[in-house]
């Protein structure tokens, strides 16, 4: 059995489904990609998972655990983290603040403090600005930002939606090459939300293509890399 | 002049205390209080019961304060405003819930304690001349009180993790959720201190001017000018939205002895906001 498993999710959102009979499988340490258009089920899949959004029908496993059905601060408790679409930083809080609140569940100073270290070495940039508004800073600092928030709840999967979304391509490569750090690094498994399916296929293994709320395609990443209707659909041919 | 200044600022210290109850509920759970100014009678009454009635030492009285208004928040947030919003997708519904709060709670206030206006011996007696203006004693020990009361609320939102938890709420419900923030308990903790800012500023009132069940719509009113002066749900908001209506009316009453101060208070309230709907702070919570 898998590490991770979601199996046969529904979602509806005011009786419209915005996903149907989405299944999702992830080994330990592995990352995984859902690539697909907007609209696709990407996001309301990973708010699934988190218990943002309850399921119709469907059932989630982490490590032989079921989670589905519970409240969202039960879940990450177990260990799953979500850095949400749009980085959703906390504003008007500091950046030092604002990890603090990643580490919301977690007690010992000690521990805190030196997660805090690790994340500044990580994203240097972060120790420079940790006691500036995070509202002020720009977006790739505000993506840092996030990741670096989901890290300090010393999370086992954590689940990224759309981290490339508006950032310029140098900044890009530089999250990519975060989040491979991450998981080899840190051991954490990961779900990778992605429209820029040529980073999501690169650092993944495996990946689902989503179409219209379904998994319309799903494989090993470097073999979705060369299907033609990946390639045409999501590669721009 | 100088008395005008010095009645501001002892007015302003007070009026930001209950704006600050009001923004803080507001900022958490997107509910207006309408029962705000009820809430503030209420701990006007249980000061004159426990310090006036019962003759214990007022500090005792304020702890009573703050314990009973805690639990009249929380309450009203477990049993009615949580399931309203849990429910209703229309913002009208909690609206209409805050406004029957405020009756329900002013019916229970007058059939507990009756209609009678109540007042308590002073704290200090005596007066203190401060340049060419006077404060009675009693009135600096409320002020002093009020602003250590600010003070004590903005270092526990900056410094503790509760704090820290419940200003993520007010800036990013979702968010915060995702950082394992349990929002209804937090929300319910949220309404408790609101309720308990209320109450103690109505503790300090009774002090001075007594109080009577009748008060309540009126201090409500003047929350809600405060609130919407800073700017709703920012704690810099309300805090200077306190001291513009204090000094406003301390104005207002050296030049305007009758009722035309609130009246000319409000004509100006509703320039300001057609000319800046969002307050002098409006922003997210901070």
């Amino acid at each position: 059995m898998s590490y991770f498993r979601a199996s046969d999710l529904s979602v509806r959102y005011d009786q419209v489904r915005a996903i149907t009979g989405v299944s999702v499988e992830l080994e330990e340490g592995d990352i995984v990609a859902l690539i697909g258009a907007n609209g696709a089920g990407k996001t309301t899949t990973l708010r699934a998972i988190t218990g943002l959004a309850g399921l119709a029908s469907g059932e989630i496993f982490l490590d032989g655990q079921r989670i589905d059905g519970l409240r969202p601060n039960a879940i990450v408790a177990l260990g799953v983290a979500m850095v949400p679409e749009g980085r959703r930083v906390f504003p008007f809080l500091s950046v030092m603040d604002n990890l603090l609140m990643g580490a919301f569940l977690r007690r010992g100073r000690r521990a805190i403090a030196a997660d805090v270290e690790r994340v500044f070495e990580r994203f240097p940039r972060l120790r420079e600005r940790r006691s500036q508004a995070a509202g002020t800073m720009s977006g790739g600092e505000q993506q840092m930002l996030a990741i670096g928030r989901a890290l300090m709840a010393r999370p086992r999967l954590l689940l990224l939606d759309e981290p490339s979304l508006g950032l310029a391509p140098m900044l890009v490569q530089e999250i990519a090459r975060a989040i491979l750090a991450i998981n080899r690094e840190d051991r954490v498994s990961l779900i990778l939300v992605e429209q820029n399916s040529r980073m999501a296929l690169r650092v993944s293994s495996r990946a689902y293509a989503l179409e219209t709320g379904r998994v319309a395609l799903e494989g090993a990443s470097r073999d979705l890399a060369n299907d033609d209707r990946i390639r045409e659909l999501y590669l721009g041919g | 002049m100088e008395q005008v200044l010095v009645n501001g600022i002892y007015l302003g210290c007070q009026y930001a205390l209950i704006a600050l109850g009001l923004t803080l509920i507001f900022g958490l759970m997107g509910v207006l209080n309408f029962a705000h100014g009820q809430m503030y009678v209420l701990g006007g009454f249980v000061t004159y019961y426990v310090y006036g009635v019962l003759g214990l030492p007022f500090p005792l009285a304020l702890v009573a304060t703050a314990a009973t208004l805690c639990v009249t928040g929380a309450l009203f947030d477990k049993l009615l405003f949580r399931r309203v919003l849990r429910r209703g997708a229309r913002e009208e519904s909690s609206m209409l819930l805050a406004a029957g709060t405020a009756l329900l709670l002013e019916s229970l206030i007058l059939i507990v304690f009756g209609e009678k206006h109540r007042g308590v011996p002073s704290l200090a007696p005596g007066v203190a001349r401060i340049g060419d203006a006077f404060l009675p004693y009693s009135r600096i020990v409320v002020m002093v009180l009020a602003a250590a009361l600010i003070v004590g609320f903005i270092v526990f939102m900056r410094q503790t993790r509760i704090g820290r938890g419940l200003r993520a709420i007010a800036q990013d419900r979702e968010a915060a959720l995702l950082q394992g923030v349990d929002v209804e308990r937090y929300g319910m903790l949220g309404f408790a201190f609101g309720a308990a800012l209320a109450g103690l500023a109505g503790s300090l009132l009774v002090v001075i001017s007594g109080v009577n069940s009748g008060l309540g719509t009126w201090i409500s009113i003047k929350a809600f000018i405060m609130v919407m002066i800073g700017g709703a749900g920012v704690v810099s908001g309300a805090i200077l939205g306190g001291f513009i209506l204090g000094m406003a009316e301390s104005l207002g009453y050296r030049f305007f002895p009758g009722g035309e101060t609130y009246l000319m208070l409000f004509v100006a309230m509703i320039v300001f906001l057609a000319i800046r709907p969002q307050g002098l702070m409006g922003k997210p919570w901070g």
